[in-house]
């Protein structure tokens, strides 16, 4: 009977006119993107075609969902078609889940259809890009060296960022260990370097660099001077047998000239390794993404067993929107705190005891933080910056929005149910 | 099992307002019950409680106090809402579906296997006349063909008791005749037939027995010859008698201290004109 109500329901979606509009808008977007004139980076117009694709076709998608659903049970009770149905030997959480389950087929049509287009759009583009720029194509898995240090002479730091002069009189070093260990069946490694770069010599495109990768164990290692962009990152290749298992590689760099320098931090140098394809990268961001569509559906329905249509429609904008913003109010909370605690920052007619600033604690920071653990997290279902970056997503990453989605859902069902179970029908 | 179809203790409705304020009372201490294989009428004037009762045997509302049954279930079981088949007073139906695919839908509902499913909604759609509209969308169809095609899908799970609510509201004088043909069919089968209606006349052709509301109070109760004979008065219908003849019966009856009221020609109802006419041609 779910199935029924199930398939009933996206039938009743497919043939609504809000849907085929979306849809067409999605697939014009798309079509159109790559004729919009981008920045002079190669890949640039591949990371627009993402970047639209997950911004704003799937953002246009929700909405018509978040329409559709938070729509259907009002409409249902307003027509008084659900009399048909309640009248039916079917219980009203058949009916909830049914209807759930059926924008959630929907949501699966939409996302395949839509990203359908955009991997052929992503992959024309992708095959006319020179070989360095086709990292966005790759699902690499990061790893963040896991010591960081500066031997010789440092130049001076400015806003956490460690500057060395040219030469060789100062060595920045990143260690990373155990990476083997993780992806033994790894078939390469790459080393991904996003340096600041200056220069004495006036204003310069490029800066030759000493890079040296060696594998601590061994000892065995290879020097290749590069020639890198200012505000480019770069890319070296590192040879599968001189990562080993129990072993440490170290990365060290250095600006060849004497007029250059660097700025380093921990973060500035990554490995990768290349262990899967786009596709399943892409599929797993898809599958992320139907998680964010299944929650703001269930929302939504859960919305719509008590709400009428308008006000149904409105709540689960807001909650999709505050879901998004969940840092804002931290932050806005936070800054409550810091005002209180701070004493400097409260006006001298304020420094003595205040009723305001005592109960502000209550009225506003706990109230906000509150609303934050209830809120829906949005943020969790991001895998665009994966996709940007080319790093593989971790599977720890799809199970724990997988995790998520289900709690959510699970208590959002329950809330459905138990005011269902209570509505008449006039 | 339970010999009554519905059953109902001191049933009562009363609606809230946004405020949860009891604000008016739509039903007051309802003890009914309905039998097996009968025709029940429940009649009234609009507001008088025949909805609101029709709605608490379905589950559609709960009780504010009371209790009902339905074939020996309490009301808005699922069990019980296998074997019954309910028709709203407007054909709420999605209009976006052909009559194939609503009855097809409403028959999912009842787990009826493909075939069988197939094998009634022909047979309902020919005999609610609907086989040469059956693929139009029924955002196409007029009143009556909505009404039809409403009770169609009421009896889609050949149901024990059915709950028609004003049936014959939008169809002409055909189709409310068929409509009270099928009525009588059901008895024949021995199902259980609830009809609500405010068309007196309709409910004096085919219920058994009927119930009058106004007001949220069930005023009176009983057969249709019990609550409507006048058991003072005698009524002879009789032909080919001569107006000589109708005098001399006319003296009689006086000379008898009897006191005759009328002396007329029987007329057929409106209703039976109209049918003899149309299907003469």
């Amino acid at each position: 009977m779910i199935q029924t109500i199930a398939i009933h329901t996206l039938r009743e979606s497919l043939r609504k006119k809000t849907l085929h509009v979306l849809i067409g808008l999605g697939i014009l977007i798309m079509a159109v993107l790559p004729l919009i004139p981008t920045t002079d980076e190669p890949d640039a117009t591949v990371k627009m075609i993402l970047v639209v694709f997950f911004q704003v076709v799937v953002l246009l998608c929700i909405s018509g969902v978040i329409l559709l659903s938070a729509t259907s049970l009002p409409y249902e009770i307003e027509d008084k078609t659900i009399y048909g149905i309640l009248s039916k030997p079917i219980s009203r959480l058949k009916v909830i889940v049914g209807k759930i389950t059926g924008f959630a087929l929907l949501s699966v049509v939409l996302l395949v259809i839509l990203s359908l287009f955009n991997l052929i759009s992503v992959y024309y583009r992708a095959s006319n890009l020179p070989e360095e720029y086709r990292g966005i194509l790759k699902a690499r898995t990061e790893f963040t060296a896991s010591h960081f240090s500066i031997e010789g002479t440092l130049h001076h730091t400015r806003e956490g960022i460690a500057w060395i002069a040219g030469g060789g009189t100062g060595v920045a070093q990143w260690s990373f260990s155990d990476i083997q260990e993780t992806h033994e069946t790894t078939p390469g490694f790459e080393t991904e370097c996003n340096l600041k770069l200056e220069s004495g010599r006036g204003f310069i495109d490029t800066v030759p660099l000493m890079v040296r990768t060696v594998n601590d164990s061994t000892g065995r290692g290879k020097s290749e001077v590069v020639i890198a962009k200012v505000d480019k990152p770069f890319i070296l290749k590192i040879d599968p047998e001189m990562v080993q298992k129990n072993s440490i590689l170290n990365i060290t760099v250095f600006p060849i000239l004497t007029t250059d320098y660097i700025g380093v931090t921990h973060m500035d140098v990554k490995v990768f390794s290349v262990p899967k394809g786009f596709l399943s990268n892409y599929a797993k961001a898809i599958f992320i993404t139907f998680l964010k569509f299944l929650l703001i559906l269930i929302i939504a329905v859960m919305g719509s067993t008590y709400l009428s249509a308008p006000v149904s429609i409105v709540s689960a904008f807001v909650l999709f929107l505050c879901g998004h913003i969940l840092e804002f109010i931290k932050d806005f909370s936070l800054l409550i705190q810091h005002h209180d605690m701070h004493e400097h920052a409260v006006p001298a007619v304020l420094k003595t005891p205040n009723i305001l600033l005592v109960y502000m604690d209550y009225l506003i920071k706990k109230p906000l933080e509150w609303i934050c653990f209830i809120l829906p997290d949005f943020r969790r279902f991001d895998s665009l910056k994966f996709l940007l970056n080319g790093v593989d997503i971790p599977l720890e990453t799809v199970g724990a929005s997988f995790g998520y989605t289900i709690v959510y859902a699970g208590i959002c069902l329950f809330i459905s149910c138990i005011v269902l179970k209570k509505r008449e029908f006039f | 099992m339970d010999s009554y179809a519905i059953r109902t203790e001191g049933l009562t409705k009363v609606y809230k307002d946004f405020w949860r304020r009891k604000s008016t009372s739509a039903l007051t201490n309802l003890n009914l019950t309905i039998e097996r294989g009968e025709i029940f009428g429940l009649l009234g004037p609009n507001g008088s409680g025949k909805t609101t009762t029709v709605k608490l045997l379905l589950g559609l509302l709960f009780p504010t106090s009371g209790k009902s049954w339905v074939l020996g279930y309490p009301s808005g079981n699922l069990t019980v809402k296998r074997k019954l088949g309910f028709l709203p007073e407007e054909s709420y139906l999605y209009k976006f579906l052909n009559a194939e695919e609503i009855l097809d839908f409403y028959a999912k509902l009842f787990d009826i296997q493909k075939k069988e499913r197939k094998r009634r909604i022909d047979a309902l759609i020919h005999e609610v006349r609907l086989d040469h509209v059956r693929k139009r969308p029924l955002s196409q169809y007029s009143k009556g063909m909505l009404r039809r095609i409403g009770l169609a899908q009421a009896i889609i799970n050949d149901p024990e008791l059915v709950i028609l609510d004003e049936p014959t509201s939008g169809l002409d004088p055909i189709g409310s005749r068929e409509m009270k043909d099928l009525i009588l069919e059901f008895k024949r089968q021995k199902k259980t037939v609830v009809l609500c209606s405010h068309l007196l006349a309709d409910v004096q052709d085919i219920c058994d027995r009927i119930a009058i509301f106004n007001k949220g109070v069930l005023q009176v109760t009983g057969t249709v010859k019990e609550l409507l004979s006048q058991n003072d008065a005698i009524e002879f219908v009789v032909k080919n008698l001569s107006d000589n003849d109708i005098q001399a019966v006319k003296a009689f009856v006086e000379s008898r201290n009897g006191n005759v009221l009328s002396v007329d020609h029987p007329s057929s109802t409106l209703e039976d004109l109209f049918i003899s006419i149309i299907q003469r041609r």
